[in-house]
């Protein structure tokens, strides 16, 4: 059941989008929700070894992916960041 | 013996009698006359730079209607429609499904400042713009009317105005900000000058151009007919505004310049601005919107500005001259994926050749917008249909009801401003649009836009957001080309 609305600013994009997800969900999991949304739609793929990583937006720290959306401090429709972490060389 | 206009002009329209059975607050009440506190003996000096009598106006509409009716009733529209370029038939359906009833709006705001502007000449030419926007709708509307029998699009020049589809929103909020709901004073600078001097050039005299190079004369002449009038009547604005700024309102008129402009080139740029750079066919395009916009805007209109003493709006180097190269890529995108949701056939307008012209006008294209296209076209070229109707919403902005877009790619940048403000959340694509909800809370709070309503269970979910545009499946608008814009481009591949 989704109750709760994210404001996804997926890196690259040319636009934000709305996630509507559930306040249960995980930090994990609403990556994934963007990531079908938006990879492959809008935004290339990330290539291999490539990881995605959420942060607040106006933030620069990543959040952990196990952490529950009701465990954060976002309100409705938070503004949300979907960055693309590269593989140390 | 025949006198001369000049010789009888100025003192037949001075028709600012002095009441004696009301006060000057109940004729005028200042609260849709004048809430500044202009004097009655100021606005007696109100000078419109165009002096036309009603005789002089009559015959001179009767003549343009004449010529506008007769090169359609020369030439068969629906023939040339049907033949016409993908890419022509959405800016046709777009274009009468957005523009007739604002123009009807707009004799609401002309009846406001004819009743009620206190300069005799003023009320004298807004009686005339009010006659002319009942034109600029019926005229459209019958253009639009012939072509129902070829594309069900056209039902919505009718239609459109009185739906809840988000385009249709968007222009609501806009015009009722600028036109609807203010004094008649606001309403004609913000009208009259922001909207009609600086940007009804581009909708009317470039489209115009550009749907003569076409070869679509009738839509070209009706479009000019319609310009001609704009032209007069833009013309109520700079009159007005120097009794305001001799009377001390400098401020005053610069601050309803500063929203007004960038609230109307929010809808230009994101519906002509494609209009003119991805819709209009390949070989007959001359200008990119970025030209027209330096020649009728940041050329034009900038010296008018100016002349009357006024500074450009304060976002002008930061936002709006940056924006001229951005934001309609980036709306046309949406505007392109999301087409289910608009009553046109949008084209996606980046063909091979298309690309090279985009690069040449805009530096960068290709990568930045060009590789969102780049995940479209591969889609389009391997078949992934279901890859070519997104299912996350897009975010839209509070102040514009357009998307809340950026900079796409490898320069990406796409930002927001968010404010919360009594209870509500509000996410704004820019900082000029957040400045505008500042300078008026108490005008703009509690306006719940499309995702708003989607958010807070107005608008149901899946098929109830189509139900709620009322756009029943064959209403809704698919890709003008079928998708074989991509077919140049599998070649390539």
């Amino acid at each position: 059941m989704a109750n709760f609305a994210l404001v996804c600013n997926y890196e690259f994009d040319y636009g934000m989008k709305l996630l509507q997800v559930d306040s249960e969900n995980t930090i994990g999991e609403v990556i994934q929700v963007a990531r079908d949304g938006i990879a492959g739609v809008f935004v290339a793929e990330p290539e291999p070894g490539v990881t995605l990583k959420l942060r607040k937006y106006g933030t620069t720290e990543f959040l952990d992916e196990n952490l529950k959306i009701s465990e954060t401090d976002f309100k409705q429709t938070e503004t949300i960041e979907i960055i693309h972490v590269y593989p140390k060389a | 013996m025949n006198l001369k206009n000049s010789q009888w002009y100025d003192i037949a329209r001075d028709t600012n009698w002095t009441p004696k059975y009301v006060t000057e607050d109940e004729l005028f009440p200042p609260q849709f006359s004048d809430p500044f506190g202009i004097p009655t003996s100021a606005w007696e000096t109100f000078d419109e730079p165009f002096k036309v009598t009603y005789r002089e106006y009559v015959r001179t509409q009767r003549e343009k209607d004449v010529g506008a009716y007769s090169v359609k009733a020369a030439l068969s529209r629906v023939d040339f429609y049907k033949s016409a370029d993908p890419g022509w038939k959405a800016l046709l359906q777009m274009h009468f499904g957005t523009i007739p009833l604002v123009e009807y709006g707009s004799v609401s705001a002309f009846a406001r400042i004819t009743r009620f502007g206190k300069g005799p000449g003023m009320r004298n030419m807004a009686t005339f713009g009010t006659i002319d926007e009942i034109r600029h709708a019926q005229i459209q509307m019958l253009f639009a009317y012939e072509f129902l029998s070829v594309d069900r699009a056209f039902d919505w020049a009718h239609k459109a105005a009185n739906t809840n589809n988000w385009v249709i929103l968007s222009e609501h909020q806009c015009f009722d900000d600028v036109e609807h709901t203010r004094d008649a004073i606001s309403a004609a600078i913000m009208t009259n000058f922001s909207f009609e001097q600086a940007f009804t050039n581009l909708q009317f005299v470039a489209l115009s151009a550009d749907a003569r190079r076409y070869g679509d004369f009738s839509f070209s002449t009706m479009l000019q007919t319609i310009q001609s009038d704009e032209a007069r009547h833009a013309q109520i604005g700079e009159p007005l505004m120097k009794i305001m700024i001799e009377n001390g309102k400098k401020a005053e008129v610069q601050k309803m310049i500063d929203i007004s402009f960038w609230r109307i080139w929010s809808q230009f740029s994101a519906l002509s601005g494609i209009a003119f750079d991805y819709y209009t066919p390949l070989d007959k395009r001359e200008f990119s919107l970025k030209e027209f916009v330096h020649e009728f805007v940041t050329t034009q209109f900038l010296r008018n500005i100016e002349a009357l003493g006024l500074e450009k709006p304060w976002y002008w180097d930061d936002y709006f001259l940056p924006d001229v190269d951005t934001y309609h890529h980036a709306q046309q995108i949406g505007i392109y994926m999301y087409r289910d949701t608009e009553w046109w056939d949008p084209v996606a307008g980046v063909s091979h050749a298309e690309r090279d012209w985009l690069e040449k006008k805009y530096p960068g294209w290709n990568d930045t917008y060009g590789r969102v296209w780049d995940v479209i076209t591969d889609n389009v070229k391997h078949g992934r249909l279901d890859r070519l109707t997104p299912k996350v919403l897009p975010m839209m902005c509070s102040m514009s009801g357009f998307e809340l877009t950026g900079v796409a790619g490898k320069h990406w940048k796409v930002e927001e401003c968010m404010l919360d403000y009594e209870g509500q959340r509000y996410h704004f694509g820019t900082p000029v649009d957040k400045w505008i909800f500042e300078q008026d809370p108490i005008r703009y709070k509690g306006y719940k836009g499309f995702i708003d309503r989607i958010v807070d269970g107005t608008i149901p979910p899946g098929e109830g957001i189509f139900d709620y545009m009322s756009m029943s499946p064959e209403e809704r608008g698919r890709c003008g080309t079928n998708f074989t814009w991509a077919d140049d481009l599998k070649k390539l591949a």
